[in-house]
């Protein structure tokens, strides 16, 4: 290769400038609405997996003739270890909760686009329709729910850790003014719980964006499938590369510095 | 069982941890009559805020029973006057006793008025206007009127004490439980906060306090229970208790904190 970078190779790029805004909107909606998903699943996940149901637990209360014996062992006290409190204390939906949070966090994400699209959408068939002229609607849906169930995982750990992380002296002062468990964590634990987790969700956001360059692979038109474009018809790599990096950066560093400066602000009275 | 004076009734309240190896509460039974102000004292360790916590089941006893106005809380149901079983909902007997905290537990996100008006509004559904009313006359006597709107990071230690009594004096409650309400405080900051207190005392409101303020404990409380090993040990007026104190435990104690 004679010349690596050539300033006349950018020239070049000129006549697909429209395919990189194109898929600049793309990848910024597909990110947008991959978060929304996540933080809607991941709130249901992190219910769940903080729920109190104890189906044992519930046998054992309303039948203690039959199955007293998974809360209080022979003698007539509570059992506090060993098999029998193990299953009184299951949690079937906390259990279904975290079975999905550990197989998205130990599995590629290339591997969950690709079940999603390659799986799930073969079977559910969508109108090819187009949304504003550009987005192919039937690659970009799997794209965005691919990547909507990934983030829900992550997004369920971070806001599982931000409400334990707000102090229990919370809680108690709550209960101990009559609110009961639900309206605890809907005025005193959640809101202090969200303003703990707000940089973690933005790195989450930036994140996706990242990640989903790699939805191109199922025919996504983004920033990264321009980049394919422009290298299929005019034989040049590192010059659209360039400017897919540049496009990424401009999305992503902004995007980490403003929820920086937001969750300054909202530090205001935030200690006890 | 339950006479109209006794406003709650403990029998042999047990707390116990790793199966028993740990009692923190070790069977207590004590009556707290309408218009009392009973004071808890003893070493730490000793089962006083886990008894106080009890009360309003923040802690769940092992065993025993606490009967609010005759009915027994640690139950999950009991017989109304109707003769029906009905399910008990704590949350209710909660409203009825206020709690004070060691460390305040203002809710840092929330001003001073929202702090207060939060479990009014929320839990007995009283319009904005009247619970608003009511949070400015509470906060006038307890001289922090012009605080209404300050967030909780912008008040002393003192100052958030006092908040935290009013909020829980918001919801009209029959009994104040205190635990440790001067303990993470700075010296000069005490005094503020046991003015309020004596003088709730002296509206008559009934109150059970945990706290290592002694000269309190002889002014304004009319029963002093000492406290070790997760036992009640003795109990009596503040004279009897200070003046002649029969335990070796509570005189050993009293030698230390005198």
């Amino acid at each position: 290769m004679e010349h690596f970078i050539q300033v006349s190779n950018f020239e070049k790029i000129i006549p697909y400038a429209k395919l990189f805004g194109e898929g600049f909107v793309v990848t910024v909606l597909l990110s947008l609405l991959a978060v929304m998903i996540g933080f809607a699943l991941a709130l249901v996940l992190a219910t769940l997996r903080m729920s109190h149901c104890y189906p044992f637990l519930w046998l054992a209360r309303t039948f203690p003739r039959f199955f007293g014996f998974l809360e209080y062992t022979s003698k007539g006290t509570k059992r506090e270890s060993g098999f029998w409190y193990r299953l009184g204390r299951f949690n079937p939906l906390a259990f279904i909760a975290a079975t999905y949070v550990e197989i998205v966090r130990s599995t590629p994400v290339i591997v969950q686009i690709f079940i999603i699209y390659h799986g799930v959408f073969s079977l559910i068939k969508l109108p090819t329709g187009t949304l504003f002229g550009f987005i192919k609607f039937h690659r970009f849906l799997p794209g965005v729910i691919a990547l909507g169930m990934n983030s829900g995982a992550y997004l369920c750990e971070i806001i599982r850790s931000g409400i334990q992380s707000v102090d229990r002296g919370q809680t108690e002062a709550a209960r101990s003014l009559g609110l009961n468990r639900s309206q605890t964590f809907r005025y005193v634990v959640f809101p202090q719980a969200l303003k703990n987790i707000l940089p973690a969700i933005a790195n989450e956001f930036v994140a996706i964006i990242k990640e989903s360059a790699v939805t191109y692979t199922i025919g996504v038109q983004d920033i990264m499938s321009a980049v394919n474009a422009v290298r299929g018809a005019a034989f040049i790599v590192m010059e659209p590369l360039l400017v897919a990096t540049g496009l990424y950066f401009c999305l992503c560093f902004p995007a980490s510095k403003g929820v920086a400066y937001l969750e300054k602000r909202m530090r205001r009275g935030d200690q006890r | 069982m339950a006479t109209s004076d006794n406003l709650i009734q403990v029998q042999r309240l047990k707390k116990h941890y790793g199966q028993g190896s740990v009692k923190a509460l070790d069977g207590i039974t004590v009556d707290i009559r309408r218009g009392d102000v009973m004071v808890v004292i003893g070493p730490s360790g000793s089962g006083k805020s886990t008894f106080l916590r009890s009360l309003n089941l923040l802690e769940e006893p092992t065993s025993g029973a606490i009967f609010f106005n005759g009915i027994d809380i640690t139950k999950h149901s009991y017989v109304n006057s109707a003769g029906k079983t009905v399910t008990l909902d704590i949350d209710h007997y909660r409203q009825r006793m206020g709690m004070v905290f060691q460390h305040f537990n203002l809710f840092p996100h929330m001003t001073v008025l929202q702090n207060m008006t939060l479990a009014p509004r929320k839990v007995r559904h009283f319009p904005k206007r009247a619970i608003e009313q009511k949070v400015r006359a509470l906060l006038e006597r307890v001289g922090l009127q012009n605080k209404a709107n300050a967030y909780p990071i912008q008040l002393s230690g003192g100052q958030k004490q006092r908040v935290a009594i009013v909020r829980a004096l918001c919801m009209d409650p029959e009994v104040m439980l205190f635990d440790e309400p001067t303990s993470a405080l700075d010296p000069e900051m005490v005094g503020e906060v046991l003015d309020v207190m004596k003088e709730l005392a002296r509206e008559g409101m009934t109150m059970v306090v945990v706290t290592h303020e002694m000269g309190f404990a002889r002014e304004v409380g009319n029963r002093i229970l000492f406290m070790a090993d997760g036992k009640l040990l003795e109990e009596g007026s503040p004279s009897a208790i200070f003046e002649h104190p029969q335990h070796p435990r509570l005189r050993d104690f009293l030698s230390k904190v005198l």
